[in-house]
């Protein structure tokens, strides 16, 4: 019972009114609902019982329930954010002008992105936030940031993993405005998909590789599959097994 | 128990007991005065179907999504139909051939979730919508003054109302994800619907910009504007330029809960490289780095330009 307790006690913390994206409308919505049902929600069947940051031989859990599902976009976006900061830093010697001022753009939103995580996890589920990535921590030794070809292979990797990632874990977001949040994220990383996939080859922006050939629909990964993919360029291991769970 | 999901359900079966005509913002404005008082009761009380009746909820329901996600790809797929010359006593756009062959994958994709959608929609046991008639020159059938009369003979035209109507799409199934996140397999085909718009709008202003318009490949407030102020068409970027993304703060015994916008501009290290932007550079980013959603009643709106 008294675990119970503690964990509504987590929760409400957890799930107070939040982010709120612009749309008055939503505002609204979880000005009253959140209000009302904060201290409701989540605390009856989510038996979070994680231990979000605590690293076990060298492993990087991103934790449960929606804080897991944020971790989980903050470390794509710590990852996205460090590589165009690098090549921003050192651009492609064959980068038109043009591209290196796209690179710059998107380096900025990306940058965003990451440390509006930042600022959302350690507000909602203090304490719980995975460790910062940093340039250790990393591995772009696969990356060779002098050639074009090289950048904007691994540009068009990491944002369609971006936007399959989005799209799969969506569905894990208990809270609503989170769930706005990371909606109004994608489609921004799917204009970055499309625009490096056109720099690769004009017209290959939603190909039969990335857009299912029946269904129309944009691709969604699984949060476990999308780390996997991810692994290669980042050095600590992180365990995405509990995201949203 | 997730109580929201149960609202949402709620909302959902007992449509009828809200009064039909409440506009929704006075819906909306219920919710917040009775949200706090009446939720805990209903939990308490156990008791579903008394409260649904009293209780405030959104007025879109499953079948509303499904229905605009299917209208946004049945116009878009006319629109790009028409352009190809595929629709009957319709001249084709004088495209490239590249600018023709990106726009035939375009139509496809929209046609397979025209598919998809009148599945769905018929799979849950509703009937598909009458085809409205099409004027893309918006002049309804020459009734009116045409909002795009070189529509069918200027790519350049072709292409701006091509942009309108994909980044309108985009925001509306944006705003439409959070009605059905009750139901994972359809939340997930709107989600993965609204970044395949988001896609096909970074192409299209990829080829506006090849043709020499000022438009980047995301919605930038350094776009050139594409609509006229005060119309119909200029609510579908009404709210992008949005600098701010706002969160609540948890309120404390002495200081009450506030809004606060995140602190882009100042403290949090986002200006990376050099030179450093500006503080306006840097807002100029945050509104680039989300797009946002709007409600059904934009794009319905939008849609009305082009039907008779």
């Amino acid at each position: 019972m008294s675990n119970i307790t503690q964990n509504a006690s987590d929760e409400a913390e957890f799930a107070k009114p939040l982010y709120t994206p612009i749309k008055r409308r939503s505002f609204f919505m979880y000005a009253g609902a959140t209000a009302g049902a904060t201290a409701l929600l989540l605390s009856g069947c989510d038996d979070d019982d994680n231990t979000n940051v605590t690293p076990a031989s060298g492993t990087v859990s991103l934790g449960s329930g929606d804080v897991g599902v944020l971790n989980y976009a903050y470390a794509l976006e710590q990852l996205e954010a460090a590589f165009y900061a690098q090549v921003k830093a050192t651009p492609a010697a064959d980068f038109s002008a043009t591209e290196k001022d796209y690179f710059n753009q998107v380096a900025a939103h990306e940058a965003i992105h990451r440390d509006f995580f930042k600022a959302a996890i350690n507000r909602d589920a203090p304490g719980k936030i995975i460790p910062t990535l940093g340039a250790a921590d990393l591995n772009f030794g696969s990356i060779d940031f002098t050639k074009r070809a090289s950048v904007l292979a691994t540009a068009k990797t990491f944002e369609d993993l971006g936007v399959a990632a989005y799209n799969g874990a969506g569905k894990y977001l208990k809270n609503p405005a989170y769930l706005v949040i990371a909606g109004q994220i994608v489609s921004v990383e799917a204009r970055h998909a499309a625009y490096v996939r056109d720099l690769i080859s004009n017209g290959s922006f939603a190909d039969d590789s990335i857009i299912d050939p029946v269904t129309g629909l944009d691709k969604a990964m699984e949060p476990v599959a999308v780390i996997a993919a991810a692994q290669p360029f980042i050095k600590v291991k992180l365990d995405a097994s509990q995201v949203g769970k | 128990m997730d109580f929201l999901n149960l609202l949402a359900r709620l909302a959902d079966l007992d449509t009828t007991a809200l009064p039909a005509a409440a506009p929704r913002r006075a819906a909306l404005g219920r919710l917040g005065q009775a949200g706090t008082a009446l939720l805990p009761a209903l939990l308490f009380a156990g008791a579903l179907p008394q409260p649904a009746a009293a209780a405030p909820q959104d007025t879109r329901t499953r079948l509303d999504v499904l229905l605009l996600a299917r209208q946004i790809s049945v116009f878009e797929n006319e629109f790009y139909s028409q352009a190809l010359g595929l629709v009957a006593g319709v001249a084709a756009v004088p495209l490239s051939a590249t600018e023709k062959t990106a726009v035939q994958t375009l139509q496809q994709q929209e046609a397979l979730r025209v598919a998809l959608f009148s599945k769905l929609i018929t799979d849950g046991g509703a009937t598909l919508p009458t085809a409205p008639r099409y004027d893309f020159t918006g002049s309804k059938n020459g009734t009116k003054a045409a909002l795009y009369p070189d529509l069918q003979t200027s790519p350049d035209t072709f292409l701006r109302v091509a942009q309108l109507l994909e980044d309108a799409g985009g925001r509306a199934l944006l705003g439409q994800a959070e009605y059905v996140r009750n139901d994972g397999y359809l939340f997930e085909a709107v989600v993965r619907a609204q970044s395949v718009e988001a896609r096909h709008a970074s192409h299209i202003r990829t080829m506006r910009r090849q043709r020499g318009a000022t438009v980047k490949s995301w919605v930038s407030p350094a776009d050139a504007a594409i609509t006229t102020a005060g119309t119909v068409a200029a609510k579908v970027y009404e709210g992008e330029s949005n600098t701010v993304q706002v969160y609540t703060t948890t309120a404390t015994a002495t200081v009450a809960a506030a809004t606060v916008s995140v602190p882009f501009s100042s403290t949090l290290p986002i200006n990376v490289g050099t030179p450093p932007l500006t503080p306006a550079g840097i807002l100029e980013k945050v509104a680039e780095a989300f797009d946002e959603p709007f409600d059904a009643i934009v794009y319905t709106n939008l849609a009305d330009l082009f039907t008779y």
